[in-house]
């Protein structure tokens, strides 16, 4: 009896979670996804477009290409974004003021035509400092941030990350085609990964005394992640919200991220401060907001925090000559040898790909200049 | 003047006992009625017999005598009974019963004038204490009320308690019932009963709960009071005795009344093994729930807070306990419960769909007893007895879990969970006098719960009633009750100093009320009455915790409201087979100052924008008033005695609302009373029911259908923010509803195998048909609720292997509760996301469940001192795993489609019980 309570009552009160996919009806609906902020800072600026997708869709994004995207200033003043490829407009630095309102305009390439509510451009506080700690589940990251304003209030965050990984072999040869190996210290050993943030991270000190953020979480990076396998570095954004663009956000969390407990809210349509203008019966998804942005990086190193990073490799003594490497690679690839003269190796040591060539796990060469 | 005329009677028959003659009687009187034997005997001979047929229309004379004196020929006649008589100088024989008071004197001198003295001899025994029969015996015979003054009075009433003999515990809903006249009645929560009948000879057949089916032999003479003990069925514990409403199914004017006592609760599974009033109540035709962490209920299409579910006349407003998985009533104190889903009597009021009686034990009144019991999760223990032997009595019951033990079991990160509950019940029974009795509840409940995050939920439950009940006369009765319920909630979090806070709600409801029943004859009922309840709620209470914390307290101002009610209801017996039940509840609702309350641009959406006014009202001040009839009516036909047709149409009102936008009821619901913006809710429902009983009533089957209407109910706009909200009219959206469906039930109450079948087809469907929302829910269109089921079998059944031995079996079948699903993907903030459109326009896959136990009791010898039992089965026999939700969400950048099922395997369960 012991032995089966655990079970049941994990079963119980973890509830029991599996996948499941019900078959959904096929919907016609394709609506515009407006995502982006305008920066009202020094920084560029990016709206990206796209189109809801049907949930089974295999395509996974549905970009909104030669659209005409303009943001328009209450003064007359006028700006354009261009495109510039997967349904991004672009403009490094739009030169907008603090204070003023400003709404985007989109005309799309089948000629409707879409129009924001004007929105104040915020003035963000500066982040005050990011920092960690380990949790019983992993690292947890956190924003600290207050508005000696005390206007602020609502806050949202983004950040870039990057990552550096290494290679588990160390690896001396490098493989270059057919059968061919020839020597190279190091070669494929460092690698940095880019990432971006995947929740909508929001926050608020509506109902504190100070406008004052204390350790909001941004990230969970769960135990054993590749991401703190050496050294991660993470560019936090912050920027100021109205209150509607929080409520927005906030609901579009509840809906998409926070569901699975026994207490869910219904999910709920979203209403954001996008309009069709030729046709206002259809919906616009995403929320118009402009801020001065401001970020800070942080780097955490693996040595501080006794990570327990961890990738399964192994090694195949291989022959070296041409039938029995051709059996090996490019799945395997060779990182070390036994040689019995300089420059003359009997055997290959072989480890699976993604042992020894740190590209193989997504990774791109390239220090980046902040590193 | 009593005394002397009673001296001068006493004289007289005296003299008239000297005076007698000498003529011979001689004939055979073969069984024949009293009318006939005298007018023989007068062709025959000198007598003139002086007589009241009425007295004697039951008396047979069966009698063979050969030139005997009159005396002889009268004393063997009527021997054995309570016939005198008096014979006077002019041969005139006086006939009478008990007291041979028939006078010599000239009759038509005295015969007013003795009338009037024994009227004046019953006065005087009524206004001193009424003599008692207590009745036990089945082999005597009783009398009631006095036999020299015979009533004329075609409806004697007579009243009593129908009690337990072993514990003096009152039997609720036992039937007494005359079998000549085929007249029943149902004793009340306390045991007391109401029987009309005329004068004469009857076979009192009494069954109840539990109770060995009892027939009593009764004379009626006159009004009196009858107790009646009924012996326990010795087995009770074990046996499967459903059989105290073998016609009160057909026989009651009410209609969607279901009722069940403790042992046929007990019987069904539950997940840990200990009987669940809720779970069973959740197996009754009509009564759906949107999943099984939930101990929220749906009576006919009516939401979870339309529910008035009362324990001993207490409100409790948060029934569960332990994420639902208990409801909150100890099941060793509870006796038995009661489900009003159509026929709402008069005297309940306040919510629209359903009122769920839970009544107590009252206490044993002879022996001190007690149980305690151990299962998986919870420990419970009760005690009862005398205070003072057969006057006043106790019980005491708690029940505590020691859950925790079992969640450190658990891998990270559920390990960190914590929960506990427990609950305590006090109740006490004083019976002053035959006329006065008291009664006294309490009952406190606490949850706490912490599922491995920074956020502590706790709620609790506290009530406390004093019950008088007083018969002014044998017609009229009356129940006078005050008490306290109250219920709040703590919210906590101090794992962020700079963001520690608690956030507490609670209500307080104080409530009078008194209820009285009239009894003005054979054919006509009254009952009558009136209550009020204070209401006062905190909405919500935002505090700092902890010095280092920088929240700004905010507190929802408080809000206080007086309903009160009055009614009157009438049950009009038209003829034997027709039955009427008429009532109107007339109810005020007084929404009070101190508060400001926003008043909004008519015709405009209500939002803040919108606020034409804002206004302050003093304390005391009535800011608002809503006042309505609410009309209570049903009819019975019985068109042959074993088959009966009924009708009704009910409404209500309901003036507090539950606001939750959460399917299932969550521990920061929070309630809301009506104000300027928020109207009462409002229902209609008319309903059919056909009653047809088999096999001499022991199979009951039964169809309902009903159509309902619902005005004023409250949904939520998306985003709805209800916690926290000084101006939550702005977030809800009344709505309008119309739930209709069927219920067809089979119950076998007796025998090995009994237990019940219930299909229900049922609908709910809301529309926002309010023209301010610009964006109403599925654009104005009729959409599911949460909680439309519309089709649902159960099956209820118990074998009784031996009388140690007993296996039940439940199984239920229910369509997948509706749900609102994407319609559509897009990529946002680095992630997959979904798109929502319409709401509840799917449903999760079919519920199916069966459940198991088995209930093996020791042994039964009646003099040992403890008594024990276990209860071992499988909940969710078949291990289907029943969806809870199903529910898509973007993890690492991709949409995830997930089922949430509560429990996803059997689940096997053990229960040990202690008697005592």
């Amino acid at each position: 009896m012991n032995k089966l309570l655990p079970i049941f009552v994990l079963l119980l009160l973890a509830g029991c979670k599996d996948r499941y996919d019900l078959v959904l009806k096929p919907s016609d609906t394709s609506l515009l996804v407006v995502e982006g902020a305008l920066d009202a800072g020094n920084g560029p600026t990016t709206i990206r477009l796209s189109k809801t997708l049907k949930v089974n869709e295999s395509l996974a994004f549905s970009p909104e290409l030669n659209a005409r995207v303009t943001v328009e200033g209450q003064d007359g003043s006028s700006y354009t974004l261009s495109p510039s490829g997967l349904g991004r407009y672009f403009n490094s630095h739009l030169g907008l003021t603090t204070g003023q309102e400003y709404r985007l305009r989109i005309k799309t390439a089948d000629n409707k035509e879409y129009l924001s509510d004007f929105v104040r451009a915020l003035p963000t506080p500066a982040i005050d400092s990011v920092n960690w700690h380990k949790t019983e589940d992993g690292l947890m990251v956190y924003v600290n941030t207050h508005d000696p304003a005390q206007s602020s209030r609502y806050y949202k965050w983004d950040f870039d990350e990057t990552w550096e990984i290494r290679s588990y072999y160390a690896s001396d040869f490098e493989y270059v085609g057919g059968t061919e190996i020839v020597y190279h210290p190091m070669y494929r050993f460092r690698c940095w990964k880019y990432g971006i943030s995947q929740t909508i991270n929001i926050g608020s000190s509506a109902k504190l005394a100070e406008d004052k953020i204390n350790e909001a979480p941004v990230l969970l990076i769960p135990f054993g992640s590749e991401k703190l396998s050496v050294r991660y570095s993470m560019l936090l954004k912050q920027q100021a919200l109205t209150k509607q663009a929080y409520e927005y956000f906030q609901l579009m969390k509840k809906n998409t991220e926070t569901l699975g407990t026994i207490f869910d809210p219904q999910p709920s349509e979203l209403k954001g401060n996008i309009h069709c203008v030729t046709n206002p019966a259809e919906g616009v998804i995403g929320y118009l907001t402009a801020a001065e942005f401001t970020q800070k990086r942080i780097f955490i190193t693996a040595q501080d925090l006794n990570w327990s990073y961890q990738q399964a490799c192994y090694y195949e003594r291989v022959k070296n000559n041409p039938d029995s490497i051709r059996a090996w690679v490019p799945s395997y690839l060779p990182f070390g040898g036994e040689e019995i003269a300089p420059g003359v190796v009997t055997y290959y040591y072989m480890a699976p790909a993604a042992c020894v060539d740190c590209t193989k796990r997504g990774g791109d060469l390239n220090m980046p200049s902040y590193w | 003047m009593f005394r002397l005329y009673f001296i001068i009677l006493l004289v007289c028959s005296a003299m008239a006992a000297t005076a007698q003659q000498d003529a011979r009687i001689t004939g055979r009187f073969e069984n024949i009625d009293a009318a006939s034997f005298f007018k023989q005997i007068e062709s025959t001979s000198p007598y003139y017999f002086y007589y009241d047929a009425a007295q004697l229309k039951d008396v047979r004379v069966q009698l063979s005598v050969s030139n005997q004196p009159i005396q002889k020929v009268l004393e063997q006649a009527f021997a054995g009974t309570d016939i005198k008589f008096a014979i006077d100088a002019q041969n005139r024989v006086f006939i009478s019963r008990k007291v041979a008071v028939s006078t010599t004197l000239p009759a038509g001198y005295f015969s007013n004038t003795a009338s009037d003295v024994e009227e004046q001899k019953i006065a005087l025994q009524t206004a001193g204490e009424r003599p008692v029969n207590k009745v036990s015996s089945e082999v005597k015979t009783y009398e009631i009320g006095v036999k020299s003054n015979q009533s004329t009075d075609k409806n004697i009433i007579i009243t009593g308690y129908v009690r337990n003999e072993r514990s003096g515990e009152p039997v609720i809903n036992a039937v007494v019932f005359a079998d000549q006249l085929n007249v029943g009645v149902q004793t009340d929560q306390y045991g007391y009963y109401r029987l009309n009948l005329p004068p004469g000879s009857y076979t009192i057949n009494v069954q109840g709960i539990g109770m060995k089916d009892s027939k009593y032999n009764v004379v009626v003479y006159g009004p009196g009071q009858m107790d009646i003990d009924l012996k326990e069925q010795i087995n009770v514990l074990k046996t499967v005795v459903v059989s105290a409403q073998k016609v009160a199914n057909l026989k009651q004017v009410q209609l969607g009344v279901e009722r069940l006592n403790m042992d046929a609760i007990r019987r069904v599974p539950t997940v840990f093994g200990e009987a669940d009033v809720m779970r069973v109540v959740l197996t009754l035709p009509g009564v759906k729930t949107v999943g099984e962490a939930s101990t929220g209920f749906n009576v006919r299409g009516g939401s979870a807070d339309q529910n008035l579910v009362l324990m001993n006349g207490a409100t409790i407003y948060n029934p569960s306990h332990f994420f639902g998985m208990f409801s909150a009533f100890n099941p060793e104190l509870v006796k038995d419960i009661e489900l009003y889903k159509s026929s709402i009597p008069a005297k309940y009021g306040g919510r629209l769909s359903s009122v769920l009686d839970i009544n107590l034990k009252e206490g044993n009144k002879k022996n001190v007893t007690g149980s305690a019991g151990i299962g998986l999760v919870t420990g419970r223990f009760n005690i009862e007895g005398p205070l003072a032997k057969n006057k006043t009595s106790f019980v005491a019951g708690a029940r505590s879990t020691y859950a925790n033990w079992l969640l450190k079991l658990l891998p990270t990160p559920y390990d960190r969970s914590e929960a506990n509950f427990y609950d305590a019940n006090l109740s006490i029974h004083h019976q002053a006098n035959n006329k006065n009795n008291f009664y006294l509840n309490a009952y406190t409940s606490e949850d706490k719960f912490n599922l491995a995050s920074d956020t502590t939920y706790g709620y609790s439950n506290q009530n406390f009633n004093i019950n008088w009940k007083h018969n002014f006369s044998s017609k009229l009765l009356a129940v006078f009750s005050t008490g306290i319920d109250k219920y709040q909630y703590r919210v906590h979090s101090d794992k962020n100093v700079v963001n520690a806070y608690t956030l507490d709600f609670g209500i307080d409801q104080y409530n009078f009320k008194t209820d009285f029943s009239y009894f003005l004859n054979l054919d006509h009922t009254l009952d009558f009455g009136l209550s009020t309840i204070r209401y006062k709620l905190t909405p919500g209470s935002f505090q700092p915790l902890g010095d280092e914390s920088l929240v700004v307290p905010d507190i929802v101002p408080a809000e206080q409201a007086q309903e009160s009610a009055l009614y009157l209801s009438e049950k009009f017996n038209v003829s034997p087979d027709l039955s009427i039940t008429g009532g109107v509840r007339y109810s005020f609702f007084n929404y009070l100052g101190p508060g400001t309350v926003n008043y909004y641009a008519a015709g405009l959406p209500k939002d803040e924008n919108n606020v034409v006014e804002s206004k302050n009202y003093a304390a005391g001040n009535v800011i608002n008033t809503y006042h309505g009839p609410e009309f209570r009516l049903a009819a019975r036909y019985s068109v042959t005695p074993s088959f009966s047709v009924k009708a009704g149409y009910n409404s209500l009102r309901q003036y507090i609302h539950m606001l939750s936008n959460t399917t299932a009821i969550a521990p920061t619901d929070i309630w809301k009373l009506s104000d300027p913006n928020i109207r009462p809710q409002q229902g209609d429902q008319v309903s059919l029911g056909l009653y047809k009983n088999l096999k001499e009533n022991t199979i009951e089957t039964s169809v309902e259908v009903y159509y309902k209407k619902i005005k004023d109910y409250l949904d939520y706009k998306p985003g709805a923010n209800l916690v926290l909200n000084h101006h939550v009219e702005t977030d809800v959206v009344s709505t309008r509803g119309k739930a209709y469906g069927a219920e067809v039930s089979i119950k076998k109450t007796t025998g090995k195998l009994n237990g019940w079948l219930s299909y229900t087809y049922s609908r709910i469907l809301l529309q926002m048909d309010d023209s301010t929302i610009g964006n109403p829910v599925n654009g104005g269109n009729w959409y599911p609720a949460n909680y439309d089921k519309p089709h649902d079998l159960t099956a209820v059944l118990n074998f009784k292997v031996n009388h140690r031995f007993s296996l039940s079996l439940n199984t239920t079948y229910s369509t997948g509760r509706p749900i609102t699903l994407p319609i559509g993907r897009f990529y946002y903030g680095g992630s997959q996301r979904v798109l929502y459109s319409d709401r509840n326009a799917y449903r999760i896959p079919d519920y199916f469940r069966a459940d198991f136990s088995m209930n093996i009791d020791g042994n039964y010898k009646v003099n040992q001192r403890t008594h024990n039992s276990w209860t071992l089965g499988v909940y969710n026999l078949t291990g289907r795993k029943n969806p809870f939700s199903v529910y898509y969400v973007s993890e690492n950048g991709n949409v995830n489609g997930y089922r949430l099922s509560i429990f996803g395997s059997a689940i096997p369960f053990i229960n040990f019980n202690i008697h005592f």
